[in-house]
């Protein structure tokens, strides 16, 4: 997100997830598609079959790899380096497309230089992969009509995540695959609302619309459109209000439809600054660890017991309609805050989700063009800031960037926080299965889906498997610096040699018992996605 | 067409000899399956012709048989085209219990035009209970003789990587009705991951000879753009021509409950 | 005899596929994939084919629960809300807004979002909001 930002303005998805399947090459990055967006993984077939080349470049042998025209098995925390040797190839050639470099963007001197020492032998060595596969990979996307990148949490999850994206910005506006149709670069949302939680100004520095805090223009609208005196400093991020609770600066946590306890890494860390909260209030659907260690938990609504709308990955705001009461008393999020609010002392009275879109409408510029009445068609793509704008399929139309110039970043590869050694000598790295859904509060509520799949698992090359003399669904005992979990070894050649995958849903074995919690300097991702772990067989 | 299928639906409905007509329902660019249970609601009703000819079917029949086991006092109408018609003869032929018994449910059918029926490579684009359009030549698929049989099956064996596990192709099947399907059981699932055995693909298509009415909902479905019809054409002419499917796992015992 | 479909959007994964919720007399029993959605087009994953099965489930949270004497204890609406309204206001009044978090979601919509961060910044007066999913 933030990365994307820097370079092009905005941080969203730039086409539609139509788009993908007119596309002519399509490079996959750090997104195991078909499992975590199966939707999306439905274009880049259709692509395929549309005569797309389609490149695969994950450290696992994902699912897509099989289809793909390439697959290539870039070392774990490579990515940034692969990247550059993509683009030291593609200038090296000639390929580049310098008309729009020349036209759109900046920084590209600075770029050049920093990639110059990216050569075919340097990369190689860093990533592993052969030169013959990067030359194909750099040919097809530079070359291409209509390129367009697809990436997920594999490459953002790391301390390195927001230089990554920075990265792939790079490649793009190298080779102008942005800002026409199927072509730019896409990052898929992991769950279903971020891209509405961001716009909504679910974050510490923004108002709703991206609007920053600390600008006066912005905090002057807002305290006149919301009738308050505004804080003009950015507010915290989450690790950030973590070690307030721990040093007593923080004393209150009010948690909505999370479970910081399972998704943020290093589990105990949290636990023990949640312990220290005055007061932790906790509103969503099931019980969970979080809610557990609450002072007052709220019961909310689920999606199907109200109105509302979310925005999807493409930035599609759609309207969910209300099919069945809610259970027992539990009332949508929405309302309880507001009654929360009008006891506190601050007055509010939305008497529908409709009104409060229409605030929203009203303070939000992408959402300017938006209503209950025109979402119930396809819903509407923003930005849409009237009543007669038709929404936006692909931004950054001809090469006019949101930021005005695209930026190019000279990105150094660093290596990940945490790397193999003696004591801890295997890579772990995490990630979803096709069944489950993030911290699982969902789905393994979901008999069928809990059928499907009842418990985590380990995955292990078979060399490995056979230097523990572990046979498939035996007990596992993975270790890191920072806790032990146990899990059943699955055989298989999707990882490699040294390589352990452990997907992260399951409480039981929770995958973030054992994660690095280091943490992007920009935007505070912590590094899920590469640590250095211990594997025995469990006695 | 349609208004034909209107005028029958009104009058089922208004002389009390139906409680609702199963159908379709059109609002705005959305087509829903919608039970009609008030005569004036039906200038809604939708053939399903979405953006394209027959490109918002759902598996009504399938939706009537879970309607019909729930409300076992009442009668229903059902809108059918020929493919609709053959999985409701289906569903009676095989399974005694089948609650959706001629004196319980009026189809009100009608006819695809040729341009859907090639499209579909449809054997009788027609319903007998046809109130509304007309008998026309249907547009199957020739056999394949044996060589090509062979060599098509070796294909399908790189199909199945892009499978999901979605289960769609079985969920939106009208004559996949079983309570406990054989797909979500454990021996079904022994890599839990990605992609699945070819035999995922295989087990279903041997449930399916004599059975599959070949309208193409599992496909409509199917989110890997895999041909499934063609899968099951050809594992019905392999096993009609006695060679077994080694590995593919029989149908459950006893037969259908409904499901939706 | 009463069945309903309603049209919903996924609370999964972002692609945002919708589908109907089917419901029987109050009760759902089903999804069906919109076939006239842009995003999915009458196709869903396995996750969306089962997402009406949670919702009714007997786990969910259904009351109010406060902490008293160590444990969590249902009470009503009114107590739960005033109990938090009171503490937030004294807990403001001692040390100053900023020592106030909220984390809002990408799992709520985005009206329940906007009045939560609304709440925090003209109400509590900080802009200590953020959110779990970072990407
Ligand atoms: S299979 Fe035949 S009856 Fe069914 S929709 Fe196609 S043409 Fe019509
Ligand atoms: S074509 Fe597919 S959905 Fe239709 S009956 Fe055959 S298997 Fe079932
Ligand atoms: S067991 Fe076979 S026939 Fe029965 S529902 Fe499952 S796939 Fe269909
Ligand atoms: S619908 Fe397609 S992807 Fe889904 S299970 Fe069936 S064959 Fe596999
Ligand atoms: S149905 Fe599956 S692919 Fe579609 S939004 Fe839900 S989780 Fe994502």
């Amino acid at each position: 997100m933030a990365g994307l930002a820097a370079a092009f303005g905005s941080g969203a998805m730039t086409n539609s997830i139509e788009e993908l399947a007119g596309a002519d090459t399509i490079f996959v990055i750090g997104s195991n598609t078909t499992a975590a967006h199966p939707l999306v993984a439905d274009r880049l077939y259709r692509a395929k079959k549309n005569g797309a080349t389609i490149i695969v470049a994950d450290p696992r042998k994902i699912q897509l790899a099989l289809t793909a025209d390439l697959y290539v098995s870039q070392a774990l925390g490579s990515d940034a380096a692969l990247i550059n040797g993509i683009a030291h190839i593609i200038i090296k050639e000639g390929w580049q497309n310098q008309q729009f470099i020349d036209d759109n963007t900046e920084g590209y001197e600075d770029f050049k230089a920093l990639v110059e020492g990216y050569t075919p032998e340097r990369t190689t060595e860093l990533t592993g992969v052969s030169k013959q596969d990067l030359y194909f990979i750099a040919e097809k996307y530079a070359k291409a009509p209509a390129g367009s990148i697809v990436y997920c949490m594999g490459i953002t999850q790391h301390t390195s995540g927001v230089d990554n994206v920075k990265s792939l910005a790079n490649l793009a506006m190298l080779t102008g695959q942005i800002g026409r149709e199927s072509t730019g670069v896409n990052p898929l949302r992991g769950q279903n609302n971020v891209q509405g939680a961001c716009d909504m100004g679910g974050l510490p520095d923004v108002y709703p619309g991206y609007q920053k805090v600390d600008v006066p223009d912005n905090q002057a609208k807002f305290a006149k459109a919301w009738n308050a005196e505004l804080s003009p400093k950015a507010g915290l991020k989450i690790p950030d209000m973590l070690t307030g609770l721990n040093d007593g600066s923080v004393k209150v946590l009010f948690v909505v439809g999370e479970n910081p306890m399972m998704s943020d890494p290093d589990q105990h860390h949290v636990e023990l600054a949640l312990k220290k909260a005055e007061l932790l209030v906790v509103q969503d659907i099931f019980d969970h660890q979080t809610a557990q260690l609450a002072h007052v938990v709220l019961p909310g609504a689920s999606y199907a017991e109200k109105d509302g709308t979310f925005s999807n990955t493409e930035r599609r705001v759609q309207r969910l309609h209300k099919a069945v009461e809610p259970v027992g008393d539990s009332k949508a999020d929405w309302e309880i805050t507001q009654e929360i609010s009008n006891r506190f002392g601050y007055p509010m009275n939305y008497a529908s989700p409709a009104e409060i879109m229409d605030e929203i409408a009203q303070v939000t510029p992408q959402y300017g063009g938006i209503n209950y009445e025109r979402l119930e068609g396809e819903g509407l793509l923003w930005p849409c800031p009237n009543q007669d704008h038709p929404g936006t399929k692909f931004l950054h139309a001809g090469g006019k960037f949101a930021r005005g110039k695209g930026l190019f970043h000279a990105i150094e590869w660093r290596a990940p926080a945490e790397v193999v050694d003696e004591e801890y000598p295997l890579w772990l790295t995490t990630g979803r299965a096709h069944v489950h859904y993030h911290t699982g509060t969902m789905t393994r509520n979901s008999p069928s889906l809990h059928a499907l799949m009842p418990e985590g698992f380990a995955e292990i090359n078979p060399v490995e498997a056979d230097r523990l003399g572990v046979s498939e669904g035996e007990m596992l005992q993975l270790t890191t610096r920072r806790g032990t979990i146990q899990a059943k070894a699955m055989i298989t050649e999707r990882v490699r040699p040294g390589m352990v995958f452990v997907p992260f849903h399951f409480m039981e074995a929770c995958a973030n018992v054992l994660t690095n919690p280091a943490l992007d300097p920009v935007c505070k991702i912590p590094e899920f996605k590469v640590c250095a772990v211990k594997l025995d067989k469990a006695a | 067409m349609k208004q034909k299928i209107i005028e029958r639906a009104k009058a089922l409905l208004s002389s009390g000899e139906i409680g609702g007509f199963l159908a379709l329902k059109q609002e705005g660019v959305h087509i829903a399956p919608h039970l009609f249970t008030d005569p004036a609601e039906l200038d809604m009703l939708s053939l399903g012709d979405g953006q394209g000819l027959g490109d918002a079917r759902y598996p009504l029949v399938k939706l009537l048989y879970t309607l019909a086991e729930r409300f076992p006092q009442e009668k229903f109408g059902v809108m059918v085209r020929g493919c609709d018609e053959r999985a409701l003869n289906q569903l009676l032929k095989e399974d005694r219990a089948c609650p959706m018994t001629a004196g319980r449910v009026i189809p009100v059918g009608f006819s695809c035009p040729e341009e859907l029926a090639k499209a579909c490579e449809c054997a009788k684009p027609w319903p007998d209970a046809m109130v509304a359009g007309e008998k026309m030549e249907g547009f199957p698929p020739p056999e394949s003789d044996m060589a090509d049989l062979m060599a098509e099956l070796q294909q399908w064996f790189g199909e199945a990587d892009r499978c999901l596990k979605c289960l769609g192709c079985k969920n939106s099947c009208p004559v996949c009705v079983c309570h406990e399907c054989t797909l979500e059981e454990e021996a079904m699932l022994p890599q839990r991951q990605l992609p699945p055995t070819p035999n995922f693909l295989f087990t279903r298509a041997v449930h399916m000879v004599d059975r599959c009415v070949y309208c193409g909902l599992c496909e409509a479905a199917c989110p890997a753009g895999i041909p499934l019809k063609k899968l099951y054409r050809l594992v019905a002419q392999l096993v009609g021509q006695g060679i077994p499917l080694v590995g593919a796992a029989p149908r459950p015992q006893p037969q259908p409950a409904a499901q939706l | 005899m009463d069945y309903k479909s309603t049209l919903s959007v996924c609370p999964y994964c972002g692609c945002g596929c919708s589908f109907y919720l089917e419901t029987i007399d109050g009760k759902l029993v089903g999804t069906k994939p919109s076939a006239t959605s842009p995003v999915n087009n009458g196709k869903l994953c396995v996750k969306g084919w089962k997402v009406h099965e949670f919702v009714q489930s007997p786990r969910r949270l259904t009351n109010p629960l406060l902490r008293k004497n160590g444990e969590l204890v249902e009470v009503s609406w009114d107590e739960a809300l005033d109990y938090v309204a009171d503490k937030l206001k004294k807990i403001k009044a001692e040390h100053g807004p900023d020592s106030i978090a909220f984390l809002a979601s990408a799992k709520i919509t985005n009206e329940d979002n906007y009045v939560l961060q609304k709440f925090a910044r003209a109400g509590v007066g900080t802009n200590n909001v953020d959110h779990c999913a970072r990407l």
